[in-house]
């Protein structure tokens, strides 16, 4: 098997035209849940000189939780729309969508320097309490996302990635579009997940205002640099929808771990004001509740396509297995927002 | 002296947990030998639990079905057939009940009595799984 090195190193002799590149300092960073990720210095001999550039690749193994619905091609178009807006992303220089050439379908972005603790582990949320204590990372975070819901996304060319039909029309397709992946995965359900749906759809609330929705805005998808975001990460979950659907995101319990810090960094109160003034779009507090609980669908989704992966042999990795549980953790959470 | 299944599971759990995970040089494999613990324990709590769950749950399904029938007699045809595949007393069987009574609406009252009434089956059935699941 040709390994990761020798292929970077022949692709990108190819596409920057010089005669031998090496590739130094690869380290993978994740593994399992969705892309590969691997951080790496490319150096070349250039007409001045040696020359070195660092990249990130980000490749699709095929077996990720989204399923057919991880779509690289989208993220790089995503990504290279963002580039000449106030949205922090990464810089993304190639899609590859020939397995042959990088061993998956792939993408290589300029690696954009800062950390991404997680905020899941100890040392994460001490990082976060600390950054919060500190003043700056609570604003820039917020504005990241200020800059996401306030992008010019017709001027951008996101207008691609599908506009919602008016009233209702924004939570019914990301209702459709989980009850699809509940279908995709195999999983036999619950009737939890069925009453869940039917709430769902029976309350689905009006979008007055469509702007690009990140989908998973939170500490651990953010890099950060000196305090301040360096770029928002993971464009997976991308869509053309209520900006309540990021906000709920931020006001929810889920993203926090024992502390009354949204997403583990940022006061209610400041996040409230600083948005409000910053997108001139007020917080519906309703509406992001309806949003919660379509995140407990969301969430449910997720871990039923994990579950089917190990189930049907796609995916070795037995995190994925566990993940049966953490299914019905999931609904339990989906009872009790139902108010049962 | 022999052991019962859930006995091996939770020491199987135990040895890889506590005996081969440590000894584990590389992170991956390491990973996985704490997980494959983890569903051990899990699968061992299943086993053990398995007889006295699906008693509760045929016996809770059954007495719902028995008071869902008076209540949902003047229900549409759809949802007096979904009610007939309560006749499979397990709780999946609710799955085409539940969509049936939205579709006859939300505000109609019979269909909202049924669904508080189902949902307290429902609560009794997660609140088993959860002793599994944590």
């Amino acid at each position: 098997m040709t390994t990761v090195d020798a292929l970077l190193a022949a692709y990108l002799s190819h596409q920057l035209g010089a005669k031998s590149v090496r590739i130094e300092n690869l380290k993978q960073i994740s593994v399992g849940w969705s892309h590969e990720t691997w951080l790496f210095d490319a150096v070349w001999e250039g007409p001045t000189g040696v020359e070195s550039r660092g990249l990130c690749l980000r490749r699709d193994p095929g077996n990720a939780l989204l399923r057919e619905m991880s779509d690289l091609a989208q993220q790089f178009r995503v990504l290279k729309c963002l580039e000449d807006t106030d949205v922090p992303a990464p810089v993304a220089h190639w899609f590859e969508p020939d397995s042959e050439l990088l061993g998956a379908p792939a993408i290589i972005m300029d690696r954009v320097p800062g950390e991404c603790p997680s905020p899941w582990r100890r040392a994460g949320r001490e990082y976060y309490a600390g950054a919060a204590e500190r003043g700056v990372l609570p604003r820039s975070f917020t504005d990241a996302l200020v800059a996401i819901h306030t992008v010019d996304w017709r001027g951008a060319g996101l207008d691609f990635l599908g506009v919602p039909g008016d009233g209702d029309g924004f939570a019914i397709r990301e209702i459709d579009t989980w009850e699809r992946l509940i279908e995709e995965s195999g999983h036999p359900g619950h009737p939890i997940l069925d009453d869940l749906i039917g709430h769902l759809r029976a309350n689905a609330p009006v979008t007055p205002e469509l702007t690009l929705v990140h989908g998973a805005f939170r500490t651990g998808n953010v890099l950060i640099d000196d305090d301040r975001v360096s770029a928002v990460l993971d464009w997976e979950l991308q869509v053309i929808g209520d900006p309540m659907y990021d906000v709920a995101y931020m006001l929810t319990e889920l993203n926090r771990e024992g502390t009354d810090l949204l997403s583990n960094v940022v006061p209610r109160e400041l996040f409230f004001e600083r948005y409000q003034e910053g997108t001139g779009i007020e917080i519906d507090e309703a509406r992001c509740s309806y949003f919660q609980l379509l995140y407990a669908m969301r969430s449910a989704a997720f871990w039923m396509s994990a579950a089917g992966l190990y189930a049907d042999g796609r995916n070795t990795d037995l995190r994925l297995a566990r993940t049966e549980w953490s299914v019905t953790v999931a609904l339990e959470r989906a009872a009790t927002e139902l108010g049962y | 002296m022999s052991l019962s299944s859930p006995e091996q599971l939770r020491r199987l759990a135990a040895a890889l947990k506590e005996e081969i995970a440590p000894e584990v040089g590389d992170e991956y494999p390491r990973t996985q030998a704490f997980m494959a613990s983890v569903i051990l324990q899990r699968v061992a709590r299943e086993v053990e639990l398995a007889d006295e769950h699906r008693d509760a749950e045929v016996s809770e399904v059954r007495a719902l079905a028995e008071e869902l029938t008076p209540v949902l007699r003047d229900a549409p045809p759809e949802v007096r057939l979904a009610l007939e595949g309560l006749d499979t007393p397990n709780v999946l069987s609710l799955r085409a009940l539940i969509p049936a009574l939205y579709g006859w609406g939300a505000d109609e009252p019979a269909a909202q009595t049924a669904l508080a009434r189902i949902r307290d089956v429902l609560r009794a059935d997660i609140d088993r799984r959860m002793e599994i699941a944590t």
